[in-house]
């Protein structure tokens, strides 16, 4: 057993909340504690002068002085939490510039999240397990070239992806819509296998990502079960051929997205969202339906429209979807529609989550979405950079699986 | 003895004064001992459940903060119970169950729309205006107005 | 079950915060035990904390104020004495909220007990009225003065 990570909590409510312990039950499924900054009066007093922020809120100034704390040093931990409650604008800004503080003066892995009451601990295990990990497994997400034979599985809300990898190159790839976990997992990894044509045994490892990926994990007796916020990152710079310096990675998921800070292939700064469906693929897929187009072909429909001759009145996924409709009985161009929902999905994602990470260059979209090209396109248009697509985009987890897992394969039992 | 709140409602000074004048201070600590003391709630340090900022919005609408609601389920209960209130309008500093600025705008306006007999004083930062505060809350204890609920 | 629920939720916990030039932490404690209450009691930084019954608390209490009226302050506190939930040695390090609080106040506590002593003296505050703002014509005077100077 690996020995405990520390993880700094700077919060402000998250008793009165009623939800620490369950942020402390998150942190012991992936073996760390919570810790608190020892501070003294007198820090706290001093703290606006020194940090810059007035905040009105005396447990803010308390977040502040805990976090100086720990850049200056007085504080040891591993890795950082800040915490405030959602809707709650003067503890956002002191959320934000103290993780932009943590993230730019020290090397520890830092994640901001806001609450409500109904926060569970099994919303905050991913991002507990992939801050843990960032902590306690530097050196092999510093691992940049695959080597031997390994596989990566990504079990996925909406789809199954699996990769053959071999001496650094794809050579067999599988994709299937998830249906039974299990099942998806096992045909995918079939029509890797043959695609590669090559047999389960003959690999040297496999590792498995995604929601299904402890269930899949156990099945095929996966040398590494990693969530998807590392596993990402590194396939996304990999594939990308970005390892050196900084970027940006973006996943908008079936149910979730993921936006996160990476420099020299190593995630630093990450944000999870998941509450609301208008920011997910899920909102691609329906538009393609009422479209009458396969969702493959949406994106390049979406490139030939103009999202500003469509009116949509909310992002939401049954009141927008209800706007793009009745624009189209209004005599609306379906490439408009298509364009114009690839801009609500790429517009929400930049408003909710992007304002949470430090977007800097190059960004790389990544997953399923990323095939859609109005998507794209969309947060090129808001962010005004170039967005880069790697080859096997779609397949980014089970390549950042593969290449991952071949760091843990024992070379001298070959 | 009358129930006097006080705020902050965690203040040492507050609770030490109204308590050596002879009533009551009403204070935060004594909700927390009430939670932490409850057999079947298992939810620490404090015990406050998620169910508490749901409790809270008798005080507060559901799109204000989960921790001013929670905050408000421990304070309304004083409030509901006090007969007269001393007020420190610029506390020096106030932690923890005081350590929400919205949280405490709040309590300072439902301890004014309660109409109840209350004694507003700045934090005192030197012996005069130690000597005043200290006065003005022994004089207002003492008061008609406040010894009639006793 | 039931009972012991009703017996702990009749503890109550109270800190003794001491601001005198009289009385050390060790000797309050010295004090305490040789009052033969039926209370636990613990040293701190700040003083003492004590458990115990409410009545045994209180009666305590009103005997240990005796003994430097204006050196001694009193809160009631929250959680019992030892309470693993707040203590920094088992859960995560760092002090509490509540310590912060304490550690503030305890600074005005020197001009607090003055101003106690000074008030059953029957000494009366000088009250200070707040200056007014400045005049605006004195004012555009001033500045012309030092921009002429300049």
């Amino acid at each position: 057993m690996s020995k405990n990570v520390k993880i700094a909590q700077l919060s402000c409510g998250t008793e009165y909340s009623g939800i620490q312990p369950e942020i402390e039950a998150a942190a012991k499924q992936v073996n760390a504690e919570m810790v608190f900054a020892d501070v003294d009066y007198d820090d706290i007093a001093r703290i606006e002068k020194d940090f810059g922020l007035e905040v009105a809120s005396p447990d803010l100034k308390l977040l502040m002085a805990r976090a100086k704390s720990i850049v200056d040093g007085k504080t040891d931990v591993d890795a950082v939490f800040v915490a405030t409650c959602f809707r709650c604008a003067e503890a956002a800004l002191a959320r934000s510039e103290v993780r932009r503080y943590i993230y730019e003066k020290t090397s520890l892995p830092v994640i901001s999240y806001s609450f409500t009451e109904r926060t569970t601990s099994g919303t905050l295990l991913t991002r507990m397990e992939a801050l843990t990990t960032m902590a306690r497994r530097k050196s092999l997400l510093a691992r940049e070239r695959q080597t031997g034979l390994t596989a990566g599985i990504d079990s996925g809300s909406t789809t199954t992806k699996c990769v053959i990898m071999k001496d650094n190159e794809v050579i067999g790839t599988g994709w299937v819509p998830t249906t039974k976990v299990l099942d998806s997992a096992d045909e995918a990894f079939n029509i890797a296998l043959e695609s590669a044509g090559i047999k389960q045994s003959e690999l040297d490892a496999l590792g498995t990502t995604g929601y299904g990926r402890f269930l899949i994990g156990d099945k095929f007796s996966a040398d590494l079960v990693q969530e998807e916020v590392t596993v990402n990152s590194k396939g996304a710079v990999f594939l990308a051929d970005k390892q050196k310096g900084d970027a940006t990675v973006i996943d908008i998921g079936g149910m979730d997205n993921k936006a996160i800070s990476v420099h020299d292939g190593i995630p630093g700064m990450f944000t999870l969202g998941g509450i609301c469906a208008g920011a997910s693929g899920r909102f691609l897929e329906i538009t393609a339906r009422r479209l009458g187009v396969e969702i493959t072909k949406l994106g390049d429909l979406a490139l030939k429209g103009n999202s500003k001759n469509i009116e949509m009145n909310s992002y939401c996924i049954v009141f927008g979807i209800q706007s793009l409709v009745n624009s189209l009985s209004t005599g609306a161009k379906p490439e408009d529609v298509a364009a114009a929902a690839c801009y609500s999905v790429a517009e929400q994602v930049f408003e909710q989550q992007l304002q949470e990470v430090e977007v800097k260059e190059p960004v790389i979209m990544v997953g399923g979405s990323s095939l859609i090209a109005g998507l794209p396109k969309a947060l090129e248009d808001l962010l005004h950079v170039e967005v880069h697509i790697p080859k096997y985009s779609q397949f980014i987890g089970a390549v950042g699986s593969a290449l991952l897992v071949s760091g843990l394969v024992d070379t001298s039992k070959k | 003895m009358s129930k006097i709140l006080i705020y902050p409602t965690n203040s040492l000074v507050l609770a030490d004064l109204v308590d050596r004048f002879g009533h009551e201070p009403l204070t935060i600590p004594q909700e927390i001992r009430k939670k932490v003391t409850s057999v079947g709630l298992d939810s620490p340090p404090l015990n406050i459940t998620p169910e508490d900022p749901k409790i809270g919005l008798k005080y507060a609408a559901v799109e204000v903060p989960s921790g001013v609601r929670g905050r408000m389920a421990l304070i309304g209960p004083l409030l509901e119970k006090a007969d007269a209130a001393v007020v420190v309008s610029d506390p020096e500093a106030t932690f923890g169950c005081m350590g929400c600025a919205r949280t405490n705008e709040l309590v300072n306006f439902l301890i004014r729309a309660k109409k109840i007999p209350m004694l507003e004083l700045s934090y005192p930062t030197n012996d005069d205006d130690a000597r005043d505060f200290v006065y003005k809350i022994a004089e207002f204890l003492q008061s008609s107005e406040v010894l009639k609920h006793e | 079950m039931e009972d012991a629920d009703v017996s702990k939720k009749d503890v109550i916990t109270k800190l003794i915060i001491l601001s005198s030039r009289h009385m050390m932490p060790g000797d309050l404690l010295y004090k305490i035990y040789a009052l033969r209450k039926d209370v636990i009691v613990k040293e701190t930084c700040f003083g003492a904390e004590v458990s115990g019954k409410k009545e045994d608390v209180n009666s305590l209490i009103r005997d240990i104020r005796i003994l430097d009226p204006y050196g001694i302050f009193i809160k009631e506190r929250g959680f019992p004495i030892g309470d693993l939930r707040r203590c920094r040695a088992t859960s995560g390090g760092g002090a509490r909220p509540g310590f912060h609080q304490i550690e503030a106040e305890a600074a005005t506590l020197p001009l607090m007990s003055r101003a106690l002593l000074e008030y059953d003296m029957g000494v009366k505050p000088t009250t200070h009225e707040k200056p007014a703002k400045l005049d605006v014509d004195v004012f555009k005077k001033i500045i012309a003065d030092c921009l002429h100077s300049l």
